[in-house]
């Protein structure tokens, strides 16, 4: 099987927030650790053994396998983790001893510098001790005396906790799971006034926003709302939220509630210059309206269109949002294209001489159209990588002409397939020009 | 209406890289279909292709005009550019040359003020960008137009886009007005519309991106094919005289490639001598030389023979030629420290007696009766060939003398078209169609490789499914059909591994030169196949390792064991025991007969005199085995079988017309010149379809026509009377050929170096297995096998030593014996440089001793000494492996010592007290040994495994040979190599070796293919089998492989072997 290191990553990450539900301190130790900080936390699950229990035992209910020690030292919780016989490991003073038969694999050290200590025969940690640690430093270098120390806890080790529910959030942990809907409605409310509040001190505000609620089985439930410009308003904020929790299933109950909050930025006070500021204006004027439109109908149903690079003309937009500006990207200007665009081209019937000329007359909802001016073909061949390889095929193409009939009405349309080719070519209208 | 005609003057071919998405073959071919007057290929900045094209369009009857297509780097819109004669056409190439000349490999950096220097008698055609005024397009035309008053016109094309007809109305208006007349292209890409999808893919690997993210970079439509004049003239319905321009212009371009003549450089004759003169007077001073005690008779006329014979074709130069670099090669200059490369030449004229004299071969005419017609009859019409191998390692000096003596002007290499080959052509389709990483490379690690990358088409189904992917799989399906049809493709050029084209006048009139990638290395833009095609000479300058290891064994031949040899000449012919020994099979080493297909043949031949082994060459290659050749031969050899001769009918022809042809192999064919031979005399080939079939062979993957030729041969054959049987068999060895060709000529000249290298073997063991190592990389074998050889053939080998070690291996005096000791040289410690070696070696001739005074005196950084240290090299100094690298990992102070910086005097390691390290066991050193200088004197890996295996029920490798035939046996040790050789497809041979000797195995398809991953990784095997006895090869044909890989790791860890041995199973 192959590896898939990115997804492996991701699945670690996330492995680690679920893990502070035990702790505030959790580092990522990738590839395949986590580090916990559990001072001052052991107790509340009933002590270290009884936490590296439940631990293990919440781990196995997510068939996560696992393997865990609970040391003095960031070191030696690595080494006997991986290293020591048995899948839980406690820290005794008994334990101090077996750290000397590990092998030196253990101390986190490069491949390279294993190899090496091998390669003189050193091969545990307990060997490593013998020789004087000057000795041991001018061979290894400091790398591996410093892994040697952080084991022993004659060097600190500082680590990089996850980024904890630091500046934008607000946390509620509940030592009676909580699970009636008003209750989820009430808490909801609480951790808006708490984290806008918080905003509003430092003239921040936010565009995005994340409730989540930790249930006791382990599972998380998290609902998003967005806001087209930031914004700290608790009362909106909590109103955006109401019709969203109606379906929260709290399972078993609730233990930990958290609001965060995510692209945060200043807040400016609206500007006096009408002329300068009439865009962010109409925006700031819009953004309200957008946000309940979005929150209502589905972010992804509020949207605004943008050019793309596809000669396909059905495939030639894109969708951005509703106040982001297009990025650059233009259709070339020797490729007329119909002001409307129809979703789905609608058969017509028309008549035009071979092979390729435009049609002389064509009628569209039962009306006759007689041709008076005409440019084109431009022929536009299916993409063929998105059919079937087999269905591909050179006969597979689009003419369009540009066409204005008596009245001065301009029309795009097209005949589907080439004269001569397997299937019949058939013809349509896909656009009106203005 | 008159008749619709039409010339195209824009096609781009696939050698405009990653744009045009047609061979020019295909092109041409399409062209003639359609009924084009005339056929442009014109890439960009490139003449490529246009040799491709133009024999292409010769040979279908298509006129092909020359020209390519000029994209400037100064501002100034592209022009097609058509030289009008032979003056032009030098023109061009130089303009080419110059921008290639100024930009790196593969670029060409022109300038409008290029143009104005090259464009007289040129016509140019202007190509509008897509928006008619951008960059100035107007006034440029306008510019153009009166520098070249009267030679530049307008190209206009009909693509499908949206305002085609304004366009071209805008570009007739600015046609008018700037007198540059409109002119009808197709800027054609490819030869059918079907190709639009590769194109695409094309398009997306250039660009570095997906389909998906390829927007307008693609193109809209399919419309960028070659169409014919009916259609055309109906686009230009509106614009008549376009279409009748491209007439006009085709007829002004009256240059073809045809009119290039080769002309041979002076310098070799010296002034007031014609060139035959000059060439007698060496070739009878030559004789003399060669033989001093008088020139045998037949040796004189066969000399005047072939003298004649050149004179008349006109050719005494190519000879000189190739003479003059010979000569300098062979010359040991003292003045200038110069010592003599070996050299040896081979191709169709090197094996004659003129060559002899001249010393280009050492193959002696009267050895093997070759006959000169065989190689150059004038039928044939074949140019003169002759490649020559140089020392390896000397080949530099060789090819920097011909720049010396014949300017950069006048000497340049050809190109070597590299193409998609499956592995590339899947990975680059794979990612174009956004296939993910994983997908590409299981669809590209499944392919074979250089095994089974020769001659086959596209990846079959099988393949597919093996990678565990679903050849139904639309997506999959999708990226092997593209696969497959980028397959062959040209990618990029580069430098041909030595063929050098020189002629009198300069090159860059011929043919564009530009930059390669080495520094002072320019090469041309035409491949081999092209120079042949036009006729133009070439002399392959080619680097042969196996040279160079026979220079390094002479070297000790002369200063250990007191002999005077310098030359293959001076070793003694016909020596009886050098046969005894290949006879056996012992060939390790040997040049080209060391594989092990030809170590099985070797006692089944049994050679006996040179001969012999000029077969042998040829006889283990696809030719041959594939035309069922070489059975009835050895039958026939074996005197089981009588030697007959097939015949025609009496009413056809001779009883004996092939006699003559085949009295020297016992009538079975073996050689490529035997087959076209057969092919002239009894199949009554014309010349021309000689060269046709020759052509065939040579480029069989490309030019499909050798059916036609099959037809042809096996109708004839069967019309005059032969056995149908022989006629195909014939025929099918002629394929063979196509596919890996060997003729007689060169096969002479190898068994030469077969000859030599078996003769230092057979009885300086100790001098070849030290050449052999010092000459690495090179061979079928590693440096643990060829050093296992020499100690089977009694020679002492020493483990690598600072105190006594050179870089390279060097003979030391043995205790007992005439052969010398081997000591392995510092070279084969892993990651050690030679210049670091070099300090070690100074340091001790000036009475260094001992790590600490190496690091202090020699200068050399801890890492480097590290390096020896861990390959047991101090032992001299009485130190350990695990001692000395504990000392000199001691010396210096921080990490950053490790790097390259010196240790100074920071030497503190004597003050320290020695901890007690435990002591290395002999498993551990072993593995050690193997990571360090890949292999062990110690002790061999199997042995420690030995009671683990036994109790498996292995049998040592060196008891196979006493069990009897027919027997099911087991047994295991490292895997040495595997071959698969061309010349079998559906076999596999791998070689173990244990402590005791090696095992043959052969793996018939069926099990290798059950075993796939386990036979192409396991370097540690078990395998289970049938024992086979024959002449005295033991093989073992497997049934059943178990990988044992994995229990190497354990020589690390001594208690892991303990369990091990008592373990009953190795899972």
């Amino acid at each position: 099987m192959e590896a898939e290191l990115a997804e492996d990553e991701a699945a670690l990450a996330s492995l680690a927030e679920w893990c502070l539900r035990f702790s505030p301190k959790v580092a990522v130790d990738s590839p395949d650790g986590l580090f916990m900080e559990i001072d001052g936390c052991a107790h509340l699950w009933g002590g270290e053994e009884n936490l590296a229990r439940t631990l293990m035992q919440r781990l196995a209910a997510q068939n996560i396998p696992a393997r865990i020690a609970i040391a003095d030292t960031f070191g030696a919780a690595w080494a006997l983790a991986r290293h020591a016989p048995s899948e839980i490991v406690v820290w005794t003073d008994a334990t101090v001893k077996s750290i000397a038969r590990l092998p030196v694999e253990a101390l986190r050290i490069e491949p390279q510098t294993a190899s090496k200590a091998r390669r003189l025969g050193l091969k545990t940690i307990g060997d490593l001790m013998a020789p004087s640690r000057v000795a041991l430093r001018k061979r290894f270098g400091a790398g591996l005396m410093l892994r040697l120390e952080q084991v022993l806890g004659e060097a600190d080790e500082a680590l990089v906790f996850l980024q904890t529910p630091a500046a934008w959030s607000a946390r509620r942990v509940f030592a009676d799971p909580i699970s009636r809907p008003e209750d989820i409605q009430r808490i909801a409310h609480d951790l808006a006034q708490n984290l806008c509040a918080r905003l509003d001190q430092d003239g921040l505000g936010a565009r995005r926003f994340e409730l989540t609620f930790h249930r006791i089985d382990g599972a998380n439930v998290t609902r998003e709302v967005g806001a087209a410009l930031p914004m700290r308003n608790a009362k909106r904020l909590a109103a955006l939220f109401v019709p969203k929790l109606q379906d929260v299933d709290p399972g078993f109950g609730v233990e930990v509630a958290e609001l965060t909050a995510d692209c945060v930025a200043p807040i400016n006070a609206v500007q006096s210059d009408m002329i300068e500021a009439a865009a962010d204006v109409r925006n700031a004027d819009l953004a309200p309206l957008i946000d309940r439109l979005r929150n209502r109908l589905g972010t992804s149903n509020v949207w605004r269109a943008a050019p793309y690079t596809s000669h396909a003309p059905e495939r030639a937009v894109a969708r951005i949002g509703a106040l982001d500006s297009p990025c650059g990207e233009t259709w070339p200007s020797d490729q007329p294209r119909p002001i409307r665009l129809f979703h789905r081209p609608q058969p017509i019937e028309a008549m035009a001489p071979i092979p390729d000329d435009p049609p002389l007359m064509f009628r569209w909802r039962g009306i006759m159209h007689r041709v008076l001016r005409a440019e084109g073909p431009e022929r536009i061949s299916a993409e063929w990588w998105r059919r079937s390889w087999e269905e591909n095929s050179i006969d597979r193409i689009r003419d369009y002409y540009r066409v204005e009939d008596e009245s001065g009405a301009r029309y795009w349309l097209f005949r589907a397939g080439l004269y001569d080719g397997a299937r019949p070519a058939r013809w349509y209208i896909h656009g009106l020009f203005a | 209406m008159s008749v619709a005609a039409y010339a195209e003057l824009q096609a781009a071919s696939n050698f405009s890289f990653l744009r045009g998405a047609s061979h020019p073959w295909e092109l041409a071919v399409t062209a003639k279909q359609l009924g084009l007057s005339a056929l442009a290929v014109t890439d960009r900045n490139t003449l490529a292709g246009i040799v491709r094209a133009h024999v292409a369009a010769k040979k279908i009857g298509l006129r092909f005009i020359v020209g390519c297509r000029l994209d400037f780097s100064c501002g100034a819109p592209s022009v097609l550019c058509f030289p009008t004669d032979r003056a032009a056409y030098g023109r061009l190439t130089k303009l080419l040359s110059a921008g290639q000349l100024r930009s790196e490999k593969g670029k060409c950096d022109l300038r409008y003020s290029d143009l104005r220097e090259h464009g007289e008698g040129q016509i140019l055609i202007l190509l509008a960008p897509r928006k008619l005024e951008e960059n100035d397009f107007p006034s440029w035309a306008a510019r153009i137009a009166r520098d070249f008053k009267g030679s530049v016109y307008l190209a206009a094309s009909r693509l499908y886009s949206a305002r085609d007809v304004r366009r071209l109305h805008q570009l007739s208006v600015l046609a008018n007005e700037t007198r540059a007349p409109m002119v009808a292209t197709g800027d054609v890409l490819y030869h059918a519309p079907e190709r639009r999808a590769l194109q695409d893919v094309l398009t997306c690997i250039r660009e570095k991106c997906t389909l998906e993210q390829a927007g307008f970079r693609l193109e809209s439509n399919a419309e960028r094919h070659l169409k014919s004049p009916q259609e055309i003239t109906r686009l230009f319905a509106a614009h008549p005289g376009a279409v009748t321009r491209t007439l006009e212009i085709a007829e002004r371009c009256a240059f073809s490639l045809d009119e290039l003549r080769y002309e041979y450089p002076d310098e070799p004759v010296p002034p007031g001598k014609t060139p035959n003169q000059h060439l007698r007077d060496l070739t009878w001073a030559g004789a003399a030389w060669r033989y001093p005690g008088g020139v045998p008779p037949q040796v004189v006329a066969q000399i005047n023979k072939e003298l004649d014979f050149i004179e008349e074709e006109e050719i005494p130069q190519y000879f000189l030629t190739v003479h003059d670099i010979v000569a300098w090669a062979r010359d040991p200059d003292t003045k200038n420290n110069k010592k003599a490369i070996l050299c040896q030449g081979r191709g169709s004229a090197a094996n004659s007696a003129v060559c002899f004299c001249l010393g280009v071969t050492s193959v002696d005419p009267t050895e093997t009766k070759l006959l000169f017609e065989r190689f150059l009859s004038k039928e044939r019409n074949e140019p003169p060939d002759i490649d020559v191998d140089f020392e390896h390692e000397r080949r530099e000096e060789v090819i920097q003398y011909i720049y010396n003596r014949y300017g950069r002007r006048r000497a340049a290499i050809c190109a070597t078209v590299i193409h998609y080959r499956q592995r590339s052509a899947i990975r680059d389709v794979g990612k174009a169609l956004g296939l993910t990483e994983d997908v590409t490379a299981a669809l590209a690690n499944t392919v074979w490789g250089s095994w089974g990358g020769q001659g086959d088409g596209g990846m079959p189904d099988k393949h597919v499914e093996q990678a565990g992917l679903d050849p139904r799989n639309m997506e999959i399906r999708r990226a092997v059909d593209l696969a497959n049809e980028l397959l062959d493709f040209p990618r990029h050029l580069s430098q041909h591994v030595g063929g050098f084209v020189l002629t009198q006048k300069r090159l860059d009139e011929t043919v564009p030169i530009g930059n390669a990638a080495m520094a002072d290395r320019t090469f041309i833009e035409w491949d081999k196949d092209d120079i042949d095609a036009l006729g133009l000479m070439k002399v392959d300058v080619l680097a042969l390792g196996m040279l160079t290891c026979i220079r390094k064994a002479f070297d000790f031949l002369n200063q250990n064991h007191n002999l005077s040899i310098n030359d293959v000449a001076d070793i003694p012919a016909d020596d009886a025991a050098v046969y005894d020994m290949l006879s056996k099979g012992d060939s390790v080493g040997v040049f080209q007969v060391e594989s092990r297909a030809q170590m099985s043949m070797l006692p089944r031949l049994r050679p006996e005199k040179f001969y012999d082994l000029v077969i042998e060459v040829a006889i283990v290659r696809p030719g041959p085995i594939q035309g069922g050749m070489v059975h009835p031969y050895l039958r026939r050899r074996a005197g089981i079988e009588p030697v007959t001769y097939e015949s025609p009918a009496p009413e056809h022809g001779p009883e004996d017309e092939l006699k003559q042809i085949l009295v020297r192999t016992l009538g079975v064919p073996l050689f490529q010149e035997q087959a076209m031979s057969i092919a002239i005399t009894a199949a009554k080939f014309t010349p021309e379809e000689a060269n046709g079939l020759r052509r065939a062979m040579a480029t069989f993957r490309n030019a499909g026509t050798m059916h036609l030729y099959e037809e042809l041969f096996i109708s004839r054959l069967i019309e005059r009377g032969y056995d149908p049987k022989f006629a195909r068999s014939c025929f099918d060895q002629i394929k063979g050929f196509g596919s890996y060709g060997f003729p007689e000529s060169h096969a002479a000249s190898f068994a030469k170096l077969v000859y030599v290298s078996a003769w230092i073997k057979c009885h300086y063991p100790d001098a070849f297995c030290a050449a052999l190592l010092n000459s690495q990389p090179m061979g079928f074998y590693q440096p643990a096998q060829l050093v296992r050889d020499a100690q089977e053939h009694g020679v002492e080998v020493r483990p690598p030593d600072i105190g006594a070690s050179d870089w390279d291996c060097t003979l030391e005096e043995a205790d007992d014996g005439a052969l010398k000791a081997v000591r392995l040289g510092l070279r084969l410690v892993a990651g050690l440089r030679e210049d670091q070696a070099q300090k070690v070696i100074e340091a001790r001739a000036s009475g260094v001793r001992g790590a600490e005074a190496l690091a202090r005196k020699a200068g050399l950084a801890r890492g480097v000494l590290e390096k020896i240290a861990e390959a047991d090299a101090f032992r001299s100094t009485a130190l350990g492996r695990r001692e000395a690298l504990w000392r000199v990992s001691g010396l210096g102070h921080e990490r950053k010592a490790e790097a390259e910086t010196p240790l100074l005097a920071r030497v503190d390691a004597a003050v320290e007290p020695e901890p007690l390290l435990a002591a290395m066991p002999l498993h551990e050193h072993v593995a050690e040994d193997y990571r360090t200088i890949g292999l062990s004197l110690k002790k061999h890996p199997c042995a420690f495994f030995r009671r683990g295996l036994t109790e498996r029920g292995a049998v040592r490798a060196g008891a196979l040979r006493d069990i009897n035939d027919g027997v099911r046996v087991c047994t295991a040790g490292l895997v040495l190599n595997r071959q698969r050789p061309g010349t079998a497809k559906n076999v596999m041979f791998a070689t173990l070796e244990d402590e005791t000797g090696i095992a043959n195995l052969v793996i018939w398809d069926r099990v290798f293919q059950a075993n796939r991953r386990i036979l192409m990784t396991s370097s540690f095997l078990f395998a289970e089998g049938q024992l086979q006895q024959a002449n005295g090869v033991t093989h073992l044909v497997v049934e059943r492989v178990t990988d044992l890989t994995y229990v190497l790791a354990k020589l690390r860890d001594g208690s892991a072997i303990r369990s091990l041995q008592k373990s009953r199973d190795f899972h």
